[in-house]
C-alpha cells in the first residue's frame, strides 16, 4: 500500500523560494538598526523608501527606459550584422577560414576594453554607449549563427533543390528556419551582456564625463556614488538592473517558444 | 511522327564516378560503367551490397552529382543539374521540422518551379488531394517530430508527387520502417504510383532498396549492382501480372526470382559480413 502524493502546490514552491531571502532581508535590516544614527550604510526600509523617491520624480523610469533604448539599438546592430556574417561564415568555407582568425582574436577582448577608442572617437554620449553594446552583443550572435547554419542537415538543401527552389530562397527558407534555434540562442545570450555592458559603460562614460550628459542607470548610479553619496539610491539601481535583466531573459525565451513551435 | 516513342526516357551509358577524399587526395571508384535504359512507365529497383554506389546512381540522375565519365539522359537531353521534373525521396524523408504536414506538401508548390504559375487556390486543392491520396488527412497541422515513421514517409511521397515530377527517384524509402508497416507501405505505393492506370499514365520509377523480396514486389525490372567498384551484375525482368497484392508473395515465380537474385549477390553478402566465410552454396537460403 503506498501513499498518493499530495499534488505540487506551486504556492508552497513559491513560499519556500522566498523564505532564505526574506530572512536575509530581516537580518539585514536588524543589523542597519544596530548601527549609530546618521550611517550611510543602506538598509532595506531606506531603500524601499528611496525606490518610491526615485519612482515619484520620475528620474529612475528615464534612466532606465534610456538603457534600455540603448540596448535595443545596439543590440539589432550587432544582430544585422551577426547574423548575416554568421550565415555567410557558416555557408562558405571560405568566408570562415578567412574570417575566423579575426573573430576569434578579437573575442576574447572585453567590452570595456574598446571604452577609451570609443569615447576618443564617440565622444561621452549615447554613440559610445551603443559602440560598447553592439560589440559585446555582436560575438554571441555571430557564434551561434556560423554554428547553427553549419549544422544545417544538408539533406534539406539538396531536397530543395531537387524541388528547383532557387539558391537564395534556399538560404531564406531553409538554412534561416534550420539555424533558428541556434541563432536565438545567440540573440539570448547577446541581450544578456549588452544589458551588463551597458551598465557598466555608462558608468565608465559618466566617470569621464563628470557624471553630466550620458544619462541612463549606469551614469544615475555614478552620480549617487560620487556626488550624492547615496548607497540606498544605488542599491536601488541594482535591483532595477537584475530584475530588468531577469525579464529581458523572460521575454526572449518566450519570443524563442513563440518562433520554434516546432520544438516543443 | 512520334519522336519520343524511340527515346528512352532515362539513358545511363558508361557512367563512372569516382569521389577524391579531401586530405588524403585518394581515388575512390563509386561507380564504374553504368549502362541503362529505362522506359517511360517502368518501374525499376535497384538491390546490392552496401557500398555498391547504388546512392550514387540515383543522385547522379537527380542531377545532384555529376559523373565522372559517361553521360545520363532524360528524353534525349543531358542531365546537368537537379530539376522539378525528377523528384528525389530521400532515405530520411528530408522533411522540413519547422513546418507543418500541410506545408512540407506544398513546400515545392510555394518556394520551388513547380507552383510558379500557380494561384494560391491551385496549390491549395494540389496539397489537398495528395495529402488525401496518402491518408493524411487530419494531421495537415502536425509537426514531422509528432508523426510516426510510417506517417512521415506518406508526407515525403505526398510531396514527392504534388511536385509533380515525371521521374520519381526512391533511395530506401521504406528502409527506417518496421516491418508490418513495409509490407503495408509496398502495396500502397504500387497503388499511388498507378498500378491498376494503364502504363503511359504510369511514372517512371527508380527505387533503391537492400530488400529482395521488396525489389521483386514492386519492380517491373529489378537491377542487380555489385560493389568494389560498383557496377551493374544483372538486370532480371520481373513478369508477375498486376496490379498485385498479398498473394504475389507465394507465387512460385516471385520465389524463383528472389532466389535468383540472392545467388547473385550472396557472396558479396557474405564477404561483406565475415571476411573469409566459407560461401554454404548448395544449402538453401535462410528464411527471412
Amino acid at each position: 500500500m503506498s501513499a498518493i502524493p499530495a499534488a505540487p502546490d506551486r504556492w508552497q514552491g513559491v513560499s519556500r523560494a522566498l523564505l532564505l531571502p526574506a530572512a536575509l532581508i530581516v537580518i539585514w535590516q536588524l543589523w542597519a538598526l544596530s548601527l549609530p544614527a546618521g550611517s550611510p550604510a543602506p538598509a532595506p526600509l531606506k531603500v524601499v523608501a528611496t525606490f518610491f523617491e526615485l519612482i515619484v520624480n520620475g528620474g529612475l523610469a528615464m534612466a532606465t527606459v534610456q538603457s534600455l533604448g540603448r540596448v535595443l539599438l545596439g543590440f539589432v546592430c550587432a544582430a544585422l550584422l551577426g547574423i548575416a556574417l554568421g550565415v555567410l561564415m557558416g555557408s562558405s568555407r571560405i568566408v570562415r577560414e578567412n574570417l575566423d582568425p579575426i573573430v576569434e582574436s578579437f573575442r576574447p577582448i572585453a567590452p570595456m576594453a574598446i571604452l577609451p577608442i570609443a569615447i576618443l572617437w564617440f565622444g561621452t554620449g549615447t554613440p559610445t554607449a551603443l559602440a560598447i553594446v553592439a560589440y559585446a552583443a555582436f560575438f554571441p550572435v555571430l557564434v551561434n549563427t556560423v554554428h547553427g547554419v553549419s549544422r544545417v542537415d544538408r539533406k534539406l538543401v539538396l531536397a530543395a533543390r531537387t524541388m528547383g527552389v532557387p539558391t537564395l530562397t534556399i538560404l531564406t527558407r531553409v538554412v534561416l528556419p534550420g539555424a533558428l534555434p541556434s541563432i536565438l540562442l545567440g540573440t539570448r545570450l547577446a541581450m544578456g551582456v549588452a544589458w551588463t555592458a551597458i551598465i557598466a559603460a555608462e558608468l565608465a562614460v559618466g566617470a569621464k564625463s563628470g557624471g553630466g550628459g550620458s544619462g541612463g542607470i549606469g551614469q544615475m548610479m555614478f552620480v549617487f556614488y560620487a556626488y550624492n553619496i547615496d548607497l540606498n539610491a544605488i542599491v536601488v539601481c541594482m535591483i532595477v538592473v537584475g530584475v530588468v535583466a531577469l525579464m529581458i531573459d523572460r521575454l526572449v525565451r518566450a519570443a524563442e517558444h513563440r518562433l520554434l513551435p516546432w520544438r516543443n | 511522327m512520334n519522336a519520343s516513342a524511340a527515346v528512352a526516357k532515362l539513358r545511363l551509358e558508361g557512367v563512372t564516378k569516382s569521389f577524391v577524399a579531401p586530405r588524403t587526395g585518394q581515388q575512390t571508384l563509386a561507380v564504374t560503367d553504368v549502362n541503362l535504359e529505362v522506359e517511360a512507365g517502368e518501374f525499376i529497383c535497384i538491390v546490392g551490397p552496401s557500398g555498391c554506389g547504388k546512392s550514387t546512381v540515383l543522385n547522379l540522375i537527380a542531377g545532384l552529382d555529376h559523373p565522372t565519365s559517361g553521360r545520363i539522359e532524360k528524353d534525349g537531353q543531358v542531365i546537368s543539374a537537379p530539376g522539378a521534373d525528377r523528384g528525389v525521396m530521400f532515405q530520411d524523408y528530408a522533411l522540413m521540422p519547422w513546418q507543418t504536414v500541410h506545408d512540407n506538401v506544398g513546400f515545392g508548390l510555394r518556394y520551388g518551379t513547380p507552383g510558379r504559375h500557380m494561384s494560391p487556390a491551385e496549390r491549395e486543392e494540389r496539397i489537398r488531394h495528395f495529402v488525401d491520396l496518402v491518408g493524411l488527412k487530419g494531421a495537415e497541422r502536425k509537426y514531422p517530430h509528432q508523426l510516426s515513421g510510417g506517417m512521415r514517409q506518406r508526407v515525403a511521397l505526398a510531396r514527392l508527387l504534388a511536385n509533380g515530377p515525371d521521374v520519381l527517384l526512391m533511395d530506401e524509402p521504406l528502409g527506417a520502417l518496421d516491418a508490418q508497416t513495409r509490407l503495408i507501405l509496398q502495396i500502397e505505393l504500387l497503388r499511388i504510383w498507378g498500378e491498376t492506370a494503364p502504363r503511359a499514365q504510369r511514372k517512371t520509377a527508380i527505387f533503391i532498396t537492400h530488400d529482395i523480396e521488396e525489389a521483386v514486389f514492386l519492380a517491373d525490372r529489378v537491377v542487380v549492382m555489385s560493389s568494389h567498384p560498383g557496377r551493374l551484375r544483372a538486370v532480371l525482368d520481373v513478369d508477375l501480372p498486376r496490379p498485385r497484392g498479398e498473394s504475389a508473395r507465394v507465387n512460385p515465380r516471385f520465389v524463383e526470382l528472389t532466389e535468383r537474385i540472392w545467388g547473385l549477390i550472396r557472396d558479396e553478402a557474405y564477404r561483406a559480413i565475415g571476411g573469409d566465410v566459407e560461401t554454404p552454396a548448395d544449402e538453401p537460403r535462410p528464411a527471412t
